[in-house]
């Protein structure tokens, strides 16, 4: 099955209902986003890089892709979550928006994620902000079979969106690289265990983190032959296909478009030794 | 204010329903903005350059973010020019006057983009960017060295005769010495500024921001340079200019029509607001009624200089 078409992308100025501190250095954004025609799970939306004050600023520049995290439509568009980190200029000016304030949303934009076949279970993987691209996939994955949400990061209060999994109810397994919850190291190798387990096979694995971490899971997905989508999170400046930043080698030669024939990519496609 | 305004204008013959029109390389194939407006409420598009064969570009990172502007090497990406007429002019919406961009490696490929470019129904002119490096003179732009342009634009001239205007690289000294020479070898007009020659430094690894090395640096942040550019250029010349440069607003795009240009191109907005074009042929229309002037092309070359001190 292949991901749903979507409907095209709007631009419009969303409201911040909150902003809210979600672990360490991560944050969740509640938007008011008017119009918002919905999207499919993966996809993503430009938004400014802190809120729209009395006069228009051009520092920083360029909008921030973010996936968008949930969404809740609502009458006369929509509410959409964002959780993001802490990680430059952008995200930081963006963590002091305050309710009230104008944040711009250019939005729905890629292609999300294809749904497991009925019956598949499903194995997503998530990588510190990664996890953000995975909550609507793993609600969808659930109407068609068995959901195991691997979820990493480097401590316990980086973690993102875990009592959202807990409530969904899926088969939640946490990793942490200094052991503060769940097993110690690293979320890839909670993948290798899940894999290995004796009754694996046919499997459709969905990964979204560092690039380090994406190859990996690639690999032990290959190894296993089982199908690895990832969601890729490069540097933009439009979202939308013209600005041809995000662009990313394949293996087949040229280049795939982020923004355009991403963010989600079979992981085969990619030439992870050129890909960042 | 109800006086309606005229904001048509005549770019080296081109008519344009309003002076925006969009910058090469920053609108793709004018289709990715369909969701977005209709195209026709801007005055024109120059698509993305356009090479003899198709091309795949640089390997990341492309881009960067620099103070109120980004830095970028993209490299040359394009579907080729063959391709160009084949499958993306038609999706354009006719009476949309389109420019197609031309960016080469010698003289005689660009020469022959221009010729198969000539034949085409719906393409309203042709831009040369003039800021690719020449192959044969160990990659120095064509536009930084005059007798290079000037061969450059008497070939393009010859190939094609449709509206040839030539967009001028701001890496040199003297642009009035290049405006010149465009408008001596038969260009109907000059599109400037391109992007200025730039780098930026990843702190992490301390290797270039971009893959490239050298990249090409827009947005609000070179404004100033390319009025400036803009107004000696039209100075120099009788041809219309194009003013290109950081333009956000309409009242940025209203500054470069007093400094000369009789249209303008709006460029890095379209990524951050890909409603930018439409608003900023809105500002034009709306500071020229609050201002009372009847027409837009009213405001070209209006800048009042100070009465001389003694």
């Amino acid at each position: 099955m292949s991901a749903s078409p979507s409907p095209p992308a709007i631009r419009v100025d969303a409201e911040v209902r909150a902003n809210q501190e979600e672990g360490a250095e991560n944050r969740r954004l509640r938007l008011g986003v008017p119009g918002w025609p919905g999207s499919a799970p993966g996809q993503f939306a430009m938004l400014s890089p802190g809120s729209r004050g009395a006069a228009e600023r051009y520092d920083p520049l360029l909008p921030r892709p973010m996936a968008v995290y949930r969404t809740v439509p609502e009458a006369g568009g929509a509410e959409l979550e964002i959780l993001y980190k802490l990680s430059g200029r952008g995200t930081r000016l963006l963590a002091d928006a305050r309710p009230g304030a104008t944040v711009r949303v250019v939005g729905p934009l890629g292609v999300g994620f294809p749904l497991p076949q009925l019956g598949q279970r499903a194995l997503l993987v998530g990588g510190g902000t990664g996890i953000a691209s995975l909550y609507e996939l793993a609600a969808a994955a659930q109407a068609r079979g068995p959901v195991v949400v691997l979820l990493g990061a480097r401590s316990a209060a980086d973690l993102m969106g875990r009592a959202d999994f807990v409530a969904l109810g899926v088969d939640l397994r946490v990793a942490t690289e200094d052991g503060s919850e769940g097993t110690p190291g690293r979320v890839t190798e909670l993948l290798e265990t899940a894999l290995a387990a004796p009754d694996a096979g046919g499997e459709i694995v969905y990964a979204c983190g560092p690039t380090p971490m994406m190859r990996r899971a690639a690999e032990i997905a290959a190894r296993r032959e089982c199908r690895c989508l990832v969601s890729l999170e490069n540097r933009m400046a439009c979202g939308f296909g013209v600005c041809l930043g995000c662009a990313v080698p394949r293996t087949e030669g040229g280049f795939a478009l982020v923004c355009r024939d991403g963010p989600v990519l079979d992981a085969g496609s990619v030439r992870w030794e050129e890909a960042s | 204010m109800t006086v309606a305004v005229d904001t048509e204008v005549n770019l080296g013959g081109i008519t344009l329903r309003n002076p925006v029109l969009t910058a090469s390389g920053t609108f793709g194939y004018g289709s990715e903005f369909a969701p977005f407006f209709a195209l026709d409420r801007i005055g024109g598009i120059v698509a993305k350059s356009l090479t003899l064969e198709p091309r795949s570009g640089n390997l990341p990172p492309r881009i960067a973010e620099t103070p109120a502007g980004m830095l970028n090497a993209i490299g040359l990406e394009n579907v080729g020019v063959d391709a160009f007429l084949a499958e993306k002019l038609p999706l354009l919406p006719e009476g949309l006057p389109v420019l197609a961009s031309v960016f080469e490696t010698d003289i005689d490929r660009y020469a022959e983009v221009c010729k198969r470019l000539s034949g085409a129904p719906k393409l309203a002119g042709l831009e040369i960017n003039a800021s690719c490096p020449h192959v044969k003179s160990g990659g120095i732009e064509f536009g930084q060295r005059v007798e290079l342009l000037a061969r450059l634009v008497r070939e393009t001239r010859r190939a094609s005769s449709l509206p040839l205007f030539i967009k001028l690289s701001p890496n040199v000294t003297d642009i009035r010495e290049m405006a010149r020479a465009c408008e001596a070898e038969g260009a109907d007009g000059i599109s400037l500024i391109n992007t200025l020659q730039a780098l930026d430094v990843d702190l992490a690894t301390r290797r270039p921001a971009l893959r490239n090395g050298l990249g090409g640096l827009s947005g609000p942040a070179i404004r100033p340079v390319a009025l400036r550019m803009v107004w000696q250029a039209s100075q120099a010349v009788k041809i219309p200019v194009c003013g290109i440069g950081g333009i956000m607003t309409g009242e940025d795009a209203v500054k470069f029509l007093v400094c000369g240009a009789t249209a303008v191109q709006v460029g890095t907005a379209n990524y951050l607001n890909p409603m930018a074009a439409v608003e900023v042929a809105d500002g034009i229309e709306r500071y020229a009624a609050a201002h009372g002037f009847a027409r837009v092309s009213e405001l070209v070359g209006t800048l009042r200089p100070y009465a001389s001190s003694r």
